[in-house]
Parts: structure tokens; sequence; C-alpha cells
């Protein structure tokens, strides 16, 4: 009898194992001291090992792979047309998870690695703290979407941002809300850092502009019953709601206001700009809005990419993946003009960029390291796809 | 809307929420009723519900349809099959380890839902589910309060469900059976009660209508996923302790009552939504310091 307990236990411990081994396994990105496959070998000098640093599993898992999925195709035509410096681009992937505590975790595992510089960034409050621990290594960081103003204060230096910032995106939303007649509106977030940030920002510039804000609801991360916020907003009757967090809370609200009978227009932020939104508020996600950053799909510039991605990956590229694909070509441009590995001489010449031809238009940074233009586009969801409503 | 109609609104969305929450709490009472577990796990077999629902409806779909047919087959299946997870859970991780000290299975029930939370996380790889009905969302009214057909009939079947269970348990041997374990398992099995037996349905109770809740869940809000179990288990497990932890009316009520505290707590003026966690659970501190026992429990303690 007790042998048998034992057994029992032993197996337990071994299905453990085996998944513990699974889980560590499956999503990480080709090993750092891999060496180069085949006749790669004799063409380059050596390698150079570039970190990304995107949430792969958790909530925001979609738009992390997108993002994760565009480096790793820039980097595969970068390398097939002879590399950067005459290296050959490895990658290792941090998976921040869109937590803050698991971001810092993955920031010092690529900066154990000593990767040369780092791209990602996607949700704002798990790339905050990362920026001063890249700061302190002195690697460079170009940060593909994560746009909070949060951000701005919190850079060391050494951060990059290619996407237009906060304040750019409220801009364009109170422009568009005057262009459909909207005088009242009721704001949504879910208390995260990027969704107070834009939240905050668009009630400003909203005010300023003479209007009001008839209703400042929050929402749980974790839930999925808002009946209550939904009665609450359509007690305070606004002209339009603007969900400013992500898609998985956000096709719950859309799916709750419309089916509580809400009939006035609504829109949602950027970190709602996915697929996956439509997909999940089904029929209820037709002609809501989108505040989005330069999606692939409407630029003449990314066709190839799309090519070149739907070759790759068993899927369409979302709302972020020509900023990241932009992001690491722009890491290598800067590289070759700083004519070394040099985390300084990459920083500078970063700082230097003007007038980058990306797929999602040209990039230069203002004196805070920003883009120095806004590239938000409205789009709207029309028979369960993204359109330009432009 | 006028005031009013708010709250008719509101009174209504907490009931309904506080439904959820009561279903949910009722397998950790009946749980710790028994054997004095906190199962961790429960809240993942919730969240096993959703998806073994909505596989099941996908495969029913093409047979019977998507329309509340489809949906009560598939609650049905869904609950014999998480009922029998939870019974193989209790198998397999809980039986060996009752008489260990408490604290061992304790942490053997978080294993088990570390385990069924992350099998999940894998399998979807993280991603929401969309939980596709071929439900319309027409609305009428019912005086002044707006109102869905799937939000009446979740109401109603999860009140049903309710009072199933509390006839099971207070008409039925196994019921008894069930009550005299919570009150002495060594007796009861000098008795010639199979205790084994017992806890194995309580188990299979338990879990199959955590997986209902989780299955409404799924048919209400529209979208599934791998973390949906955890706030919702707090939530519970907070309605079962504030009922009385090991009563089971004392867990519907404490559903209901919490559910009923959030849809209010977002309505306050000049408060506004983002403080109702901290009204909800400000309340419940002071509810506790002065009914410790929860809204149903005694001091000498009757438990289930």
């Amino acid at each position: 009898m007790f042998k048998f307990k034992n057994a029992w236990i032993l197996i337990l411990v071994i299905a453990l194992f085996a998944f513990g081994l699974f889980g560590c396994g499956d999503d990480t990105a080709a090993p750092v001291d891999e060496t180069p496959e085949g006749d790669a070998e004799g063409e380059f000098e050596g390698q150079v090992l570039f970190g990304i640093m995107v949430p792969i599993t958790g909530s925001e898992a979609a738009d992390g792979i997108d993002m994760e999925n565009a480096a790793l195709l820039a980097v595969q035509e970068i390398n097939a047309a002879g590399g950067v410096l005459g290296y050959e681009i490895i990658t290792s992937t941090g998976d921040d998870e869109c937590d803050p505590s698991k971001a810092t975790a993955a920031a010092s595992k690529l900066i154990s690695e000593e990767v040369v510089a780092v791209v990602g960034g996607y949700c704002s409050g798990a790339t905050l703290p990362t920026l001063a621990l890249y700061g302190d290594a002195g690697i460079p960081f170009v940060i593909g979407a994560a746009n909070a103003t949060s951000l701005i204060d919190e850079n060391p230096g050494w951060t990059f941002m290619i996407n237009s910032t906060g304040d750019a995106q409220a801009a364009k939303a109170v422009e568009w809300f005057e262009g459909l007649g909207v005088d009242t509106i009721a704001l949504v977030d879910d208390g995260s850092a990027f969704a107070v940030d834009l939240k905050e920002q668009t009630k400003m510039q909203w005010e300023a502009a003479g209007h009001s804000v008839v209703a400042e609801d929050r929402v749980e991360t974790g839930t999925q019953d808002f009946s209550a916020v939904v009665t609450s907003i359509m007690s305070a009757n606004p002209d339009a709601v603007y969900w400013t967090a992500y898609q998985g809370l956000g096709a719950l609200l859309i799916r709750q206001l419309r089916q509580d009978g809400y009939e006035g227009v609504i829109m949602v932020g950027d970190g709602s700009s996915a697929q996956e939104l439509l997909d999940l508020a089904q029929a209820e996600g037709e002609g809501v809005y989108c505040t989005a950053p330069p999606v692939v799909d409407f630029l003449p510039a990314a066709q190839s990419f799309i090519e070149g991605y739907n070759e790759n990956f068993p899927r369409e590229p979302g709302a972020y993946a020509g900023l990241m694909y932009d992001a690491t070509y722009l890491l290598v441009n800067a590289i070759e003009r700083a004519g070394s590995f040099d985390g300084e001489a990459i920083k500078d010449a970063l700082a230097a960029t003007d007038g980058f031809e990306g797929i999602t238009g040209p990039i230069g940074f203002t004196p805070q390291n920003t883009l120095n233009r806004s590239n938000f586009v409205i789009l709207v969801g029309e028979g369960g796809r993204w359109q330009l409503a432009e | 809307m006028t005031t009013w109609e708010i709250f008719l609104q509101q009174l209504f969305n907490g009931l309904l929420v506080g439904s959820f929450y009561g279903l949910v709490a009722i397998g950790y009472s009946m749980v710790y009723g028994i054997i004095k577990l906190l199962n961790f796990a429960h809240a993942d077999i919730y969240m096993s519900g959703a998806f073994a629902g909505l596989i099941i409806l996908g495969f029913l779909n093409p047979y019977i349809g998507n329309q509340w047919l489809g949906i009560i087959v598939a609650l049905l299946l869904s609950m014999i099959l998480v009922g029998l997870l939870g019974v193989a859970i209790q198998r397999v991780a809980y039986r060996p380890m009752l008489k260990a000290p408490r604290l061992s299975i304790l942490i053997t029930a978080l294993a088990v839902s570390m385990i069924l939370y992350n099998t999940v996380l894998l399998m979807t790889q993280g991603q929401y589910k969309p939980f596709t009905t071929g439900l319309t969302h027409e609305s009428f009214y019912i005086g002044a309060l707006r109102m869905t057909e799937t939000r009446l009939v979740l109401l109603i079947a999860a009140l049903a469900l309710m009072l199933m269970l509390h006839l099971f348990i207070t008409r039925t041997m196994y019921g008894k059976a069930m009550r005299a374990i919570a009150l002495d398992r060594d007796t009861c099995q000098l008795m010639g009660i199979n205790v084994y037996k017992i806890i194995a349905i309580t188990f299979f109770v338990g879990s199959a209508l955590a997986a209902a809740a989780g299955i409404m869940a799924g048919v209400y809000y529209g979208t599934v996923h791998f973390f949906m179990g955890f706030l919702i288990g707090l939530k519970a497990f907070t309605a079962a302790v504030i009922g009385g932890i090991g009563i089971i009316p004392g867990a519907m009520l404490g559903g209901l009552l919490l559910g009923l505290l959030e849809a209010f707590g977002t309505q306050i003026p000049f408060i506004g939504s983002s403080w109702r966690d901290v009204f909800t659970f400000v309340f419940l501190i002071l509810f506790l310091i002065f009914k410790p026992n929860g809204l149903l429990g005694r001091m000498e303690s009757e438990r289930m």
C-alpha cells in the first residue's frame, strides 16, 4: 500500500516537471548560444544579439506575438541581405506579460544575456519600469508601440519612441468626435498606466475645446461583468463613449453597452485596435471607431511587408506589426550609421535620426526622443473588419 | 434615466452577477463544510467549465444549433464532465491528503489550481476566445426595467439550480449524509456511512455548479479566457465567508449581497465606479467585525 502511494506521487511529480519544461520551452525564441545553421556560418563575421521585449503570454499576447513576428521577419530579411556590419543578427525574447514585475524580470534577463539593443514595448505600464534598467545598462531601447506620456518623463535618454504619444492620440480623438458633432462624452479605462494616461489627456483636451465629460468610469481587470458601469454610463447619457484600454475588456464593454441599448458613438483607443476586438465583440462591434496607430493594411509602402509576413506566419499582421518592423530596421540603420555595436554610439545615432523612411512613414525624433509627428488614423468596424474611416 | 429606473436596473444587475457569485460560492462552502479545505482550484473549475461548454457547443452546433437547445445540452454535458473532473481531482490530489496536516492539503489545492490555469493558458496561448451563440440580444421592458431574454433566462436558471441544490441537501439521503459528515466525520464512518463516496459526490455537485456558472458567464458576456476564474473566485470566496462558510444557503445569500453591493457601489454620487471595490470591501470588513461568523453562521456552528 505504501509503495503504491509513493508511485502515485512520483507520477504526479514527473507530470508536473513535464508540464514545466513544456511551458518554458514553448515560446522562447532562438537560444542565445545557438550556432548559426549550415552555410550561413561562413558568410558572417560573427553574431550580434538583439533583445525583443513584448508580452507573448497573458491577456495582451495577441498583439505581443504579432510584434515579435514582425521583428523576427525584419531580422530574417536583414540577415538574408548580409546582416548588419557583416554580423548576423540573432534575437532573444523577453516576455513581459503586460505586467510591470514580469517586465523587470524580462529586462534583467535580456541585460544579463548582453543584448546590444532592445526593440519592443507594448503595455506602457509594464514598459515603464524597464526604461531605467536599460538606461543603467547602457542599452538603447526602441519602443514600437507603448506610448503613454509618462514614459517620456522616465526616459533616461536611452529610449526612443517611434509611436506617437498619448497626447497626439487624444488630439486625434477630440478632432474626430467634434467632426461627428459629439458634445458630451464618457471616458472608461481599466486603471492601467496607458489607459489612464490617454483618458487624462483626452479629458484635458476635450474640456479645453469647450465640451464636457459627463462620466468617468473604471472597470476591473479580470472581471467580465460591466453591467453596473454600463448602467452608470447610460444614466449620464453621453453622446459618445471612449474606451482607452485594451481589447479583451473593450469587447466586453462594447457588447454590454450595445445590449443594454446604448445607441451613441463608441470609440476605442489604440490598445484595442487589433482584429481580435471585432472578433470578440461580434455583431456589436459594427460601427465602432478606433484611434489607431498606422495599421499596415492601409499603408501603400507596407505591401511587401504584408506579403512577407503572410508567408512566414499563420496570421494577419496586426496593429503594431508595421511599427515593430520599422523599429528593427531603424535600429539596424542606426548601428550602420554609428559604425559599431557600442551602446553610446548607437544611442547617439538613433537620436540623430532624421527622415528615416519606414513603412509607417518618416521617422525622426524630438529632443525628448519621441516621434516628431502624429501618426494616428481613425478606423471603423465594418463587416467584422477594421476599415479606414477617413 | 430617472433615479428610480437606475435603481431598478442596478438592482437587477446586482441580482444577476450575485447569482453567478452564489453558484461559485456554493462550491467553496460545500467543500469547506465537509473536509475543511479552501479549495483554491474551484475558480479554475469555473473557468474549465466555460471552456468545456464552448468546445461542446462547438461540436453540437451542426446538429442542434447554438441557441437555447444547444446551450442547455452543452450546459448539462459540461456539468457532468467538469463534475467528473472535480471528482478526479479530489481522488488524486485531496483524498490521499485527508489525514495530513491542513496546510498540506491547502498547498495541494493551490498546485491543482496552477495546473488547471496553466494548462488552459498553454492551450489557448493566453488569448481571449469568443463564445459564439445564436442568441439575439433584443431588449424589452418590464415596467421601467430594461431586459433581454438572455438575462432573464440566466437569472431564472441560476436561481433554479440553487433551489435544486437546496432540495438535494435537505431532502435526500446523500444530502443528509453530507450534513452529518460536516458535523463529525469519524462518527459517520463508525456509523457505516461511506465517507469517501459522499466527499466525491460533494465535489461532483460543487464542480458541476461552478461549471454551470462558467458557461452561463460565457453565454452572457460572449468571451472566455484563462484567467476569467481568478476574480470571480475571490469574490465568490468572499461571498461564502459573508454567508457563513460551510452553510449553503449562506453562500447563496452572500453571493447576492455582494452582487448588489457592487452594483450600487458603482452608483454612489461623487465617488464613481473606480472606488466600487473599496466601498464593497470596506463594507465587508465592517460587516465581519460585527458578525464574524457571517450572515447565517452561529458560534457553536452546526456546519452546513
